[in-house]
């Protein structure tokens, strides 16, 4: 991974700007592009579904082809589209008629809750599994490690979880299957993404610590005369969390992708959840703020990436 | 205080290397304070892994025998743990290619300041101020804050040096310590590896370059395959070896060569005519109102230090560089398959993937050239045809120059850049490449350009020479186009 | 032709894990397709009479909620499975390699055009562009490959526009063009035999990712509908019933399992 180096941190922060601008653009493009593609009598089933099959009039209907700007010629209807969500203003929901902004705050709070959950449990199996790994190469924990991390990265995240639900919660019975209110709800979703991150991030801290005890620097610094624990912590630390940090990045990918599904498995009332819903039941302006806000997350995250990466090599800052 | 000081600090009793292949004969010696001892041989002579046998850091599936006496203490060669806390306070490692050798995501400062905090026990502040001070020493007192990337090939092993002997060490083994450096800079760790023996410590190097040999002096063994051929005095084992590997080996060094057969005709024509060239990269001049010609078999040496324009100046002739200003006049009888190059690493200049016969092949059917060329050429580089069909990986550095000369000499060409084709060989390859490369180029009317960082080897080999970027002149593109008077060398 | 293919088939000695990897798939492959010739069974024919029966002689692995036959549906879910991965790396692959080798020979503009087309098409994460592409047409098997090879090619372009421009800087290839070979011959002995090793370990890392993707489209009941044999959607069908048939659920995953670890096996170590 050569994630931005040799550049300054605000010529990177700027190009992580452009890329939320090009998610915000390219979620409103798609998202204009599905009302366009909605079936001809799309506002009367909306309406129906969203007052029920009784109360559906033309003029609910009207509604609904106002909320969407289906009456409106092509491009000046894209035009409005673009223009209101830049003012983040992203309508109602078709099916709730709450306000999209109110609804993804509250869905937020429970993605954002998962997620964090997720990544620090990662990061305490991962790496440090890793790193064990990696001092010892082709050893037996090596050997296990990657047998299993094999096994993990074979299955997808909601295979995973099914497995989890099967063995603690059905077969042991010590964990909810599925729902949300209590800490016990969110372990097995947790658990569920955190085995997934972890499996990768245990290897690349592995190959990168087996690369940094093998190199001669780690070699010169022992026989200089520093002791292992030392050279551990002033050459090995540095030099393997900068590729474990950098390669999150491309773990976000899989964070985001998991969310979806898992959140879906185990009815975790997040933003992914919502996303799968809002898809099913055509719910256009849930999509794109769903998509939206996962979009802009995703770069929220790559951006403290960047600037974790900064701080942590010298050679970003010097170049 | 004087009876410690006859005593030996190292003192080697029949160390032995076995395993995986490799044998190192039973090997001894003895260096008191101010000794300093110089291992000099090729490329898997094995010397390498004698410091590695002596500092207890040999490679999995390698042991060693034998008795070490270190500074006092008796050490079995085998119980490579119980040196371990000899490392740094007694014994110093200088490593091989000081760049890969330092952390590449801390400061140079600070790599020096740990040895003096953790292994000789300073204060935090102290060591920080012996940093400053080594520093300062080894002029380097404005490197302190820059990252080993920043810093150049000399600057990175004078850091390594002030780190690995910040713990006192007084025995310091030097493992290679001029790889890849030019001469001005080779010679400056040598002169600082001689303080180490200068303040009563012991020196032991390891090196394949008699030059560092030589102005070392002290004591010097020459290892051959595992075995020790020769050893004693550098000044007799230098000029006088007694072993017939050791006479290769000397005659090997360029100021001894056979002067090659002087050029014949030099009637005004020539091959390639450069005129008032000027060329800048990244804002710094290379060189500038540059005029050159090369006559048919003629070699013209260019010297000078590295990132001075020399393979720059090679593209520019070649044609696969333009330059700024001025204009290339190449043989117009000549297409441009008549102008060639050979290169630094052989091996780079292949594709690995396919063996040398497909290669050649290849290029017989492009230009319609004669199969029956190759052989008298292959006998003639002391070429074995059971080479063709293997990859450029799986012979040897020198036998695949020698193939890259075939390469070239296939297309009869007129011209030849030669960048430093032989500073990845061991001496004696060495000279027989470039012998031969000689002999060729007369024989064929080819005007050669031969890049060396080696002045001795351009002074002995080369009709004429040109230096660029002479530092001492201040102006980036001094350049002297004397004729070498070979003739009148002994 | 034959010197294009040559460094494919004459692929490096294959590692024990690879070589396990290629007998995993193979027997994937013989199995998906024997079953329609050795059993008459559709799998889509519902027997309401006979739901989540266990394997027997008649049902080798015995039938899902509707009594269709799981042996047949699993058969068609690897075939899809298979077709859609191979469908969506050669599309993937094929402009990727291109486009790779063209923006890290020329370099210039056109290879900033090319790599700010490949970061805009990774600004959203992948499942993401694939999702939204899913909801503009439902159910549809070409949205779905569309999408999931717009977000692979990337891999393919970037690796060989990396190897690319290292390798059109390397001595080997200014040493060829002096000797007078042209672009052709510089493509067939250097950088081919360089590249190909690496974009088969792509391909076969990306086929498992289409898979992995694509099941879990059907998991989330966005991808194709029923009654597709899918093996994402035939875990979210059986899903209910895997307190009375574990056996049945555990099928889908097993194979998906079995499937995406073959090619990650067949891989070999991943050269990103």
């Amino acid at each position: 991974m050569t994630r931005g180096l040799g550049r300054g941190l605000p010529a990177l922060l700027l190009q992580r700007l452009l890329q939320a601008g090009l998610v915000a653009w390219m979620v409103g493009t798609l998202t204009f592009v599905l009302t366009r593609t909605l079936p001809g009598d799309m506002a009367y089933r909306i309406a129906a579904g969203r007052y029920g099959h009784d109360m559906v009039d033309t003029a609910a209907a009207e509604a609904v082809r106002a909320e969407l700007a289906l009456n409106q010629p092509a491009s000046s209807a894209y035009f409005g589209w673009l223009w209101d969500l830049l003012q983040f203003d992203l309508g109602r929901s078709l099916v709730s008629g709450e306000p999209v902004v109110r609804e993804l705050w509250h869905q937020l709070g429970h993605s954002l809750g998962l997620a964090a959950v997720a990544v620090a449990l990662s990061l305490l199996l991962g790496p440090p599994l890793g790193l064990a790994a990696g001092l010892r190469p082709r050893g037996m924990l090596d050997r296990l490690s990657e047998v299993v991390a094999s096994v993990l990265r074979a299955l997808p995240p909601f295979a995973v979880g099914l497995v989890l639900i099967l063995v603690f919660a059905v077969g042991l019975g010590w964990l909810p299957a599925a729902g949300h209110g209590r800490t016990a709800h969110s372990v097995l979703p947790a658990l569920t993404l955190a085995l997934g991150l972890a499996a990768v991030s245990s290897r690349v801290a592995r190959n990168a610590m087996a690369d940094v005890s093998q190199s001669a620097y780690y070699a010169f610094s022992r026989t200089k005369g520093l002791s292992d624990r030392l050279t551990f912590m002033r050459h090995g630390l540095r030099n393997v969390a900068v590729p474990v940090v950098a390669y999150l990045g491309v773990q976000f990918v899989y964070l985001i992708e998991g969310v979806v599904v898992v959140e879906t498995l185990f009815a975790w009332p997040g933003i992914g959840h919502a996303l799968v819903h809002a898809i099913v039941a055509r719910d256009v302006p849930m999509i794109q703020g769903t998509a939206l806000i996962m979009g802009l997350l995703f770069v929220l995250l790559n951006t403290v990436v960047d600037i974790v990466c900064h701080l942590l090599d010298p050679r970003r800052r010097h170049a | 205080m004087t009876l410690a000081q006859q005593a030996p600090l190292l003192h080697i009793e029949d160390l032995a290397v076995d395993g995986d292949g490799v044998s190192i004969a039973p090997f001894s010696l003895t260096l008191i304070p101010g000794q300093r001892l110089t291992l000099l041989g090729e490329t898997g002579s094995g010397k390498s892994l004698l410091a590695q046998a002596i500092m207890g850091t040999l490679p999995k599936g390698l042991a060693a025998r034998g008795r070490l006496h270190i500074a006092g203490q008796t050490f079995a060669a085998d119980d490579t743990p119980s040196r371990r806390k000899l490392w740094g306070h007694t014994l110093a490692l200088l490593p091989q290619e000081p760049w890969h050798a330092l952390d590449p995501t801390m400061r140079a400062i600070s790599q020096i300041a740990e040895s003096h905090r953790h292994v000789a026990g300073r204060s935090r502040r102290e060591a920080g101020a012996a940093a400053r001070r080594d520093l300062a020493g080894l002029g380097l007192q404005d490197a302190g804050h820059k990252l080993p990337s920043e810093l150049s090939g000399g600057m990175a092993q004078r850091v390594a040096f002030a780190a690995a002997s910040a713990g006192g060490a007084h025995i310091v083994i030097a493992d290679e310590p001029t790889k890849g450096l030019d001469a001005t800079r080779r010679d400056a760790v040598v002169a600082l590896l001689a303080r180490t023996s200068d303040d009563g410590g012991s020196l032991l190097t390891i090196t394949h370059d008699i030059e560092v040999a030589r102005r070392l002096g002290g004591e010097v063994a020459i290892l051959r395959q595992g075995q020790v051929v020769e050893r004693g005095p550098a000044k007799r084992v230098l000029t006088s070896p007694q072993s017939d590997y050791g006479q290769r080996l000397m005659a090997a060094d360029p100021s001894r060569w056979p002067v090659p057969r002087p050029l014949t005709c030099k009637a005004g024509k020539s091959v390639i005519e450069a005129r008032q060239l000027a060329m800048a990269r990244g804002g710094k001049t290379l060189f500038e109102d540059l005029s050159l010609n090369i006559a048919p078999g003629e070699i013209v040496g260019i010297s000078g230090p590295s990132g001075c324009g020399k393979s720059t100046l090679g593209d520019v002739l070649l044609g696969v560089a333009k330059a700024d200003k001025g204009e290339v006049i190449r043989e117009p009888s000549q297409s441009r398959l008549g102008f060639q190059k050979l290169y630094q690493d052989p091996p780079a200049a292949f594709s690995p993937h396919w063996t040398l016969r497909r290669l050649l092949d290849d290029l017989i059917r492009r230009h319609r050239l004669d199969p029956a060329a190759i052989v008298p050429l292959m006998v003639h580089l002391n070429l074995d045809p059971a080479l063709l069909d293997r990859r450029s990986g799986e012979i040897s550095g020198g036998e695949l120059q020698r193939f890259a000369i075939l390469r070239v000499l296939l297309l009869e060409p007129c011209f030849l850049f030669a960048d430093e084709p032989t500073s990845r060989l061991d001496p004696i390859t060495q000279q027989e490449t470039l012998s031969l490369l000689v002999e060729l180029a007369r024989e064929r009317h080819c005007g050669v350009m031969l890049v060396s960082h080696d002045p001795a080897l351009i002074e002995r080999l080369c009709d004429r020479r040109l230096t660029l970027g002479d530092t001492d002149t201040k102006s980036p593109a001094a350049i002297t186009d004397t004729a070498a008077e070979a003739s009148l060398s002994p | 032709m034959t010197t294009l293919v040559a460094p494919l088939l004459t692929l490096p000695r294959l590692s024990a894990r690879q070589r396990l990897g290629g007998l995993l798939l193979a027997s994937l492959l013989v199995f998906a397709w024997l079953v329609p010739w050795l059993s008459d069974a559709d799998p889509a024919r519902q027997q309401l009479t006979r739901i989540l029966q266990l394997p027997s002689l008649a049902e080798p692995l015995g039938t899902d909620h509707l009594g269709r036959s799981l042996l047949a549906r699993l058969a068609a879910a690897i075939r899809l499975s298979l077709g859609m991965a191979m469908l969506s790396v050669l599309t993937a692959a094929v402009p990727g390699v291109l486009m790779g080798i063209i923006a890290g020979w020329r370099g210039g503009w056109l290879d900033r055009v090319l790599g700010s087309l490949a970061d805009a098409c990774l600004a959203l994460p992948g499942l993401l562009l694939v999702l939204l592409l899913a909801a503009i047409a439902p159910g549809n098997f070409w949205a779905l490959y569309v999408g999931i090879a717009l977000v692979l090619w990337i891999e393919y372009f970037r690796l060989v526009r990396a190897r690319t421009r290292a390798l059109a800087a390397s001595p080997q290839l200014e040493a060829s063009r002096l000797l007078g070979f042209g672009p052709l011959y510089l493509f067939r002995r250097h950088l081919w035999p360089e590249l190909a090793p690496q974009v088969l370990t792509l391909a076969a890392f990306g086929a498992a990712s289409a898979i992995l993707a694509m099941a879990a489209l059907g998991f989330v009941s966005v991808g194709l509908r029923p009654p597709t044999a899918e093996l994402g959607l035939m875990m979210i069908e059986l899903l209910p019933y895997y307190h009375e048939a574990p056996w049945a659920m555990a099928q889908p995953i097993v194979v998906l399992f079995v499937l995406v670890l073959s090619l990650n096996l067949l891989a070999g170590r991943d050269p990103r």
